[in-house]
C-alpha cells in the first residue's frame, strides 16, 4: 500500500488544534488517513487470506522426505509438481469430485429453479399470504449446515422418523442413507437451507423493477407466464447468475452436511467431497497433499465461477 | 470428524484406565541401549505434563502428587482429539512429557519422531517382564527402546447368548468352522436371529481379528517396510466374514455401540458378539434385563488350538520435548506399577491391565454377578496369553484403517468384495507411507 | 396457472420448509424415550423444561459456554468485521487514490476464494505459531469478509453523497469525525446487512472451528453439538440434548432474521446489482 499517493497536503501553517485546516479545494485526505481507513481491514485480510493462499501454494510444492532408519526423521523439500501429480492420479479425488459433479449437476438447478419460480410467484398478484411464504422458505437460512444437517438425519433415520413412517404406511420402504440414495439425501439438506435465501435475491431484484415495465406488454395482452419469463427472467438474470456462482462455490466446499450424516450412515466415505478428502488426507499428515488438494479445489472453483459468470454475460450480453 | 473418529475416540476413552499391580519398582539391570537420552534427576522441583483420555485419571495423579512434592504432576483430560491434540502440540514443539498412546498410533508418532527413548531410566526399562510380552514388544518397538509404557488391553473373547443356544439346541462354536455352523442352524431355526453383526465402519474391531489368525501387516527389513496387509491370512479372514454377509448370517446395518446395535440384542435378535475386555460393562450396563443369559467364552478359533486376538488399549509414551525423563519414568512406572495406583484406577476406569500381576487385582479375579458369577476374566486372562507377539502396526495406521472402512462398507453395501477392501488398505498403506518419503513396498 | 394450483404449490413448499422445525420443536418437548417409540409428528409427554435443565446441566453445563463462545465469534466477529469493511469500503468508495482499482479487485477476488480452502493452510500456520486451540483461531480469520467490504462500498456510493463530505471538509472535519459522524449513520441500514451476512458467515462456518479446536470450552454451538451428535450411538441420552441443542441455538437466530427482514432485501438487492 505505499503506491497510494494523493494530492500534495500543504503544510504551509500547523492546522488549528483538533482540526485539519479547511482546504477550499475540497481535496481528497491525506494518504496517511487513507492508510489509516483501510489497514483495519487489509491487514487481516493479508494475513488471515492471502498469506494462507500463498502459504497453500507454497505447500503444495513441497514433499516430505526422511532421512534414516524404519522411523527416521522426516524434513520437507521442493518437490515442483509432484504432490499435484499425485492429487491427479488419486482415484479417491476424482470420485469425490465426480460425485460433487453430480450433485451440482442436479442440485443447483433444482434448488435456484424453485427459488426462481417461488420469486416469480410472490411478485403476482396470484398469491395471498406473501409475507408468511417468504417468510417460510427464509428461515432455514438461519440453521447453520451442521444444525440442518442434524435435523435432517432425525427425519431419514428409520428409528425416529416421522416421513419414514408415513412412507412405511403407504408400502414403501425408503432407505435415505442407502449406497444409492445417500447423496441425494445431502443435496436436499443443501436445497433445504439455501433455497430460501435465493429466492430473496431473486425477489429483492423483482421487487426494483418499475412497474411500467410490464404495464405495456399487459395492455398488450401478454399473459403473466409471458411477462415472467420474457420479461422479469431476463431482467434479473444477473441475480440468477449470481446464486449461480454462489451455489457453485459452495458446492464445491460441501463439508458439513455429508460429514453429519457420515456420523449415522457408512454409506458416506471419509473421501466423500473433495474437502473431506483434503481433512483425512491433512488427518494422515500429508499436509502438502493436503494443501494441494485445497489449491486445486479452489482453482476449480475461480475456473467454474469465472467461467460461468463469462459464459453468461456474453451470452445475454450482459 | 466423522463417525469413525468419534468411534475410534470413544473405543480408546472406553480402553483406557490400566490397572497394573507390581510390588515394588524392579531394579533388575537392563541392557543399557545407546539410543536412549540420559536419565538424570532434575534438580528442584518438577512438574510434568500427562495428556490422557481416562476419566477418573486425575483421581489417580492426586494420590501421586501428595506423596511426591517434588515430582507434581498436571494431569489433562484429551478424550475428546486425543490425536489431533497430540499432533497439534508436536508441532507447535509444546509436546507433554507424557501422553497417553493406542499401541496402533505408536509407529504413526514415532514416524512423527514424537518420542524419547527412555531406557537409561533403569526404573521404567527394568518393568520389561512385568507386561504382557505382546504389549512390551509393541511398546518399545520389538525391543528398540523403552518409548512407552504398556497400560492397558483389550484382549478378544466371545460374548454370548447361553439362554439362545441352549433355546435351539446348538452347541456353542470354538472354531470358526463351528462358528457359520452355529450361525446357520440358528438363522435356520428362526428367521429373525442372527449370529451377530460386522460393522464395516470398525477397522479397529477387524483388524483385531486379522491380528488373531496372525495376519502380520507389516515388517520391516533390507531398510524398508514390507506391507502385508494384503495376505493369505488376511485375506482368510476376510473371505470367511464375505460368506457370513453373503449367506445373510451376520447383519451388517449396525454400528457397534450404538443404541441400534443394542436393541438388537434387547430384543433376541443376535446371539453374539466377538468383544474385547472392556466392553463387559456395556454389556451388562445397557441389556440389563438380560443378566444371568450372557457368558463369555473364548473367541473361536482357526484350527482347534489357535491364537486370540486384542482389540484396542493403549500406553503412556514418553514425549519428545519433556524436560524431566528421569521424573516421567518415575511416575509412569508408578503410574502403571504401584499396588495403590492400580487399585484407584482400577475402581475409576475398571478396564483391563497389560501387567500380568494387575491381572492378579481382586476385582480381576471373582465372579461377575451379570454374567452368572462367571470369572469372567479368567478367559480374557487366557486370551491375553494366545496373542501373537509378532503383530505390529504401520505408520499410517490412521489412513490405512480409513481406506479399509470405506472399502468394508461399499463391500458391504453389494460394491466389492471384503477381500477387495483388504487390497484397497494395502494400496493405501503404500502410497501414504510413499506420500511421506516412508521406504515401503509390497510384501509377499 | 390459476390461483389454486399456486396456492397449493407454495403451501407444499411452505410445509417443506417448516417441517424439520416442526419435527424439532415436538422432539424438544419429549422425553428420550419417546423419541423413538412416539411419532415424531405429534407431542407426547411434555417434557420441554426437564430437557431444558439436562441440556444446561449435562457436562457441567458446557452448553452455556457452547452459547458464549458462538456470542464470542459471530456477534463479536461479525462486529469487528462490519466496522473494519465498512471502514475500508467506505474509502475505497469515496476517496480517490492511485491502486483504488487494484485494491478493489483484489478483495473481489477474495470473495470468490472458499473459506474451507483457507482452513487447512491456516491451521497449520497458526500451528506454527501456537495460535491453534486458542479463541483467535476462529475469532481472528472471521473478521475478514471481502464480500462485507464489497456491499460496504456500493452502499458507501449510494448511501453518502459527496457533497455532504465535502462540505464536513470544508468545515474541518476530520476524516475519520466525518466518517463517524455523519456517513455512519447514514450508511447504518447497510451496516446492518453488512452485519448480518457476516454474522451468518461465521454462524455456519464450521470447517474453521473443527479443524482448530479442540478443546471443548473453545468450541462453537456447531462443533459443539457435532460432537455429541456422534457420540449419541454410545450415549443415547445425548440425543434429546443435540434436539434441544439445535432448537435453543436457531431460535434467536430466526426471530432476529424474521424481525430484520427489510434489511436482508435491501442488501440482497444490492449484492445483485454488480
Amino acid at each position: 500500500m505505499t503506491d497510494i499517493a494523493t494530492r500534495p497536503t500543504d503544510a504551509v501553517s500547523p492546522p488549528p488544534r483538533g482540526r485539519r485546516r479547511p482546504r477550499l479545494d475540497g481535496g481528497g485526505p491525506r494518504a496517511g488517513t487513507i492508510v489509516a481507513f483501510l489497514t483495519p481491514f487489509f491487514l487481516p485480510f493479508v494475513l488471515f487470506y492471502l498469506v494462507p493462499v500463498g502459504y497453500a501454494l507454497w505447500q503444495s510444492f513441497r514433499v516430505v522426505r526422511r532421512s534414516g532408519g524404519q522411523y527416521g526423521t522426516s524434513y520437507t523439500t521442493f518437490g515442483g509438481f509432484e504432490q499435484y501429480v499425485e492429487v491427479f492420479q488419486n482415484d479417491e479425488f476424482w470420485a469425490s469430485i465426480g460425485r460433487i459433479g453430480l450433485f451440482g449437476i442436479v442440485q443447483v438447478p433444482v434448488m435456484l429453479f424453485t427459488a426462481l419460480v417461488m420469486a416469480l410467484l410472490l411478485d403476482t398478484h396470484l398469491l395471498k399470504l406473501k409475507g408468511f411464504f417468504r417468510t417460510a422458505a427464509f428461515m432455514p437460512y438461519a440453521v447453520p449446515g451442521v444444525i440442518a444437517a442434524i435435523m435432517w438425519s432425525y427425519l431419514y433415520s428409520p428409528q425416529l422418523s416421522p416421513v419414514v413412517d408415513l412412507l412405511n404406511g403407504i408400502g414403501l420402504k425408503p432407505d435415505f442413507l442407502g449406497p444409492g440414495a445417500v447423496l441425494w439425501s445431502a443435496a436436499n439438506v443443501s436445497t433445504w437451507l439455501w433455497t430460501g435465501y435465493n429466492m430473496l435475491i431473486m425477489f429483492s431484484a423483482l421487487q426494483s423493477i418499475p412497474q411500467e415495465l410490464y404495464e405495456a406488454a399487459r395492455i398488450d395482452g401478454a399473459s403473466n407466464w409471458a411477462i415472467a419469463w420474457r420479461i422479469k427472467v431476463p431482467i434479473i438474470a444477473p441475480s440468477i447468475v449470481m446464486t449461480t456462482v454462489f451455489s457453485i462455490i459452495g458446492t464445491l466446499q460441501l463439508y458439513s452436511e455429508p460429514a453429519v450424516l457420515r456420523q449415522i450412515s457408512s454409506n458416506i466415505s471419509s473421501t466423500f467431497t473433495p474437502n473431506m478428502l483434503a481433512y483425512t488426507v491433512a488427518v494422515g499428515n500429508n499436509y502438502q497433499q493436503a494443501a494441494a488438494i485445497s489449491v486445486v479445489i479452489a482453482v476449480i472453483t475461480f475456473v467454474l465461477s469465472f467461467g460461468f459468470m463469462r459464459l453468461t454475460s456474453k451470452r445475454a450480453g450482459l | 470428524m466423522s463417525n469413525t473418529v468419534t468411534r475410534i475416540r470413544l473405543a480408546v476413552v472406553a480402553a483406557a484406565a490400566g490397572v497394573l499391580v507390581l510390588a515394588g519398582c524392579s531394579s533388575s539391570d537392563s541392557s543399557d541401549k545407546s539410543s536412549g537420552a540420559s536419565c538424570e534427576p532434575s534438580k528442584g522441583k518438577v512438574t510434568l505434563q500427562y495428556w490422557n483420555t481416562v476419566n477418573g485419571m486425575d483421581k489417580v495423579v492426586d494420590l501421586w502428587n501428595k506423596d511426591h512434592p517434588d515430582i507434581q504432576v498436571e494431569s489433562k483430560n484429551i478424550s475428546n482429539d486425543q490425536y489431533g491434540a497430540i499432533g497439534n502440540a508436536l508441532k507447535a514443539g509444546k509436546a507433554p512429557d507424557l501422553a497417553q498412546v493406542g499401541y496402533d498410533q505408536l509407529p504413526t508418532l514415532r514416524s512423527q519422531d514424537a518420542f524419547v527413548d527412555a531406557s537409561a531410566c533403569k526404573t521404567a526399562a527394568g518393568t520389561e517382564s512385568k507386561f504382557v510380552p505382546w504389549t512390551w514388544s509393541q511398546a518399545g518397538f520389538g525391543g528398540e527402546g523403552v518409548y512407552a509404557l504398556p497400560q492397558d488391553t483389550g484382549p478378544m473373547a466371545m460374548y454370548v447368548r447361553t439362554d439362545i443356544f441352549k433355546k435351539y439346541d446348538v452347541p456353542i462354536p470354538k472354531t470358526w468352522d463351528e462358528y457359520t455352523t452355529a450361525a446357520e442352524k440358528l438363522h435356520k431355526a428362526n428367521p429373525k436371529l442372527t449370529m451377530t453383526f460386522f460393522d464395516p465402519n470398525n477397522a479397529e474391531w477387524f483388524n483385531g481379528l486379522l491380528w488373531q489368525n496372525n495376519a502380520n501387516m507389516y515388517s520391516y527389513s533390507d531398510d524398508k517396510w514390507h506391507v502385508t496387509v494384503e495376505s493369505d491370512k488376511s485375506k482368510q479372514v476376510a473371505e470367511y466374514w464375505q460368506k457370513l454377509i453373503d449367506d445373510k448370517l451376520v447383519r451388517t446395518d449396525l454400528a457397534n455401540g450404538s443404541t441400534q446395535m443394542f436393541a438388537a440384542y434387547q430384543n433376541d435378535q443376535m446371539a453374539t458378539q466377538l468383544g474385547a475386555a472392556w466392553g463387559y460393562t456395556g454389556i451388562r450396563d445397557n441389556l440389563p434385563g438380560q443378566a444371568g443369559k450372557w457368558s463369555i467364552v473364548p473367541m473361536p478359533t482357526w484350527g482347534a488350538d489357535g491364537n486370540s486376538g486384542d482389540w484396542g488399549g493403549s500406553t503412556v509414551a514418553f514425549m519428545k520435548g519433556g524436560k524431566h525423563l528421569y521424573e516421567a519414568a518415575e511416575f509412569n512406572t508408578w503410574l502403571n506399577t504401584d499396588p495403590e495406583a492400580l487399585a484407584l484406577a482400577n475402581e475409576v476406569g475398571g478396564l483391563y491391565p497389560a501387567s500380568t500381576d494387575g491381572l492378579k487385582l481382586p476385582a480381576l479375579t471373582k465372579g461377575v454377578p451379570y454374567y452368572n458369577n462367571e470369572k469372567i476374566f479368567d478367559v480374557f486372562a487366557e486370551s491375553s496369553k494366545k496373542i501373537d507377539t509378532d503383530f505390529s502396526w504401520g505408520p499410517t495406521q490412521k489412513t490405512v484403517n480409513l481406506a479399509l472402512q470405506d472399502a468394508m462398507a461399499k463391500a458391504v453395501a453389494g460394491d466389492g468384495k471384503l477381500t477387495g477392501a483388504l487390497a484397497a488398505a494395502q494400496a493405501s498403506a503404500l502410497k501414504s507411507m510413499d506420500d511421506l518419503a516412508i521406504p515401503a513396498t509390497a510384501g509377499k | 396457472m390459476s390461483r389454486t394450483a399456486v396456492m397449493a404449490l407454495m403451501l407444499v413448499l411452505a410445509i417443506y420448509f417448516m417441517l424439520p422445525l416442526y419435527f424439532l420443536i415436538v422432539a424438544a418437548t419429549k422425553p428420550q424415550g419417546d423419541l423413538a417409540s412416539t411419532s415424531g409428528l405429534t407431542f407426547s409427554n411434555f417434557q420441554l423444561f426437564d430437557n431444558l435443565h439436562t441440556l444446561f446441566t449435562f457436562n457441567d453445563g458446557i452448553f452455556a459456554r457452547w452459547i458464549l463462545n458462538t456470542v464470542v465469534y459471530a456477534v463479536l466477529g461479525a462486529a469487528v468485521g462490519t466496522l473494519i469493511s465498512a471502514l475500508c469500503g467506505y474509502a475505497l468508495a469515496k476517496f480517490r487514490f492511485r491502486g483504488r482499482e487494484f485494491l478493489f479487485s483484489v478483495i473481489l477476488g477474495g470473495v470468490l476464494v472458499p473459506s474451507t480452502a483457507l482452513a487447512l493452510p491456516l491451521f497449520l500456520l497458526f500451528s506454527e505459531v501456537g495460535l491453534v486451540n486458542t479463541y483467535f483461531a476462529v475469532f481472528l480469520p472471521s473478521i475478514v469478509s471481502p464480500f462485507g467490504v464489497y456491499l460496504a462500498r456500493i452502499f458507501a456510493n449510494a448511501a453518502v453523497p459527496q457533497e455532504l463530505i465535502e462540505s464536513a471538509r470544508l468545515d474541518g472535519a476530520g476524516e475519520f469525525r466525518t466518517f463517524f459522524s455523519v456517513s455512519f449513520k447514514l450508511m447504518s441500514p447497510a451496516l446492518v446487512t453488512i452485519f448480518l451476512f457476516q454474522f451468518v458467515g461465521i454462524w455456519n462456518n464450521f470447517f474453521l472451528p473443527m479443524v482448530m479446536l479442540q478443546k471443548e470450552e473453545l468450541f462453537p454451538i456447531t462443533l459443539g453439538l457435532f460432537t455429541w451428535n456422534g457420540q449419541t450411538a454410545r450415549t443415547p441420552l445425548l440425543q434429546e440434548s443435540v434436539i434441544m441443542g439445535s432448537l435453543v441455538s436457531i431460535v434467536p437466530v430466526i426471530i432476529l432474521f424474521i424481525v430484520l427482514q427489510r434489511f436482508w432485501r435491501t442488501g440482497l438487492a444490492a449484492g445483485s446489482l454488480k
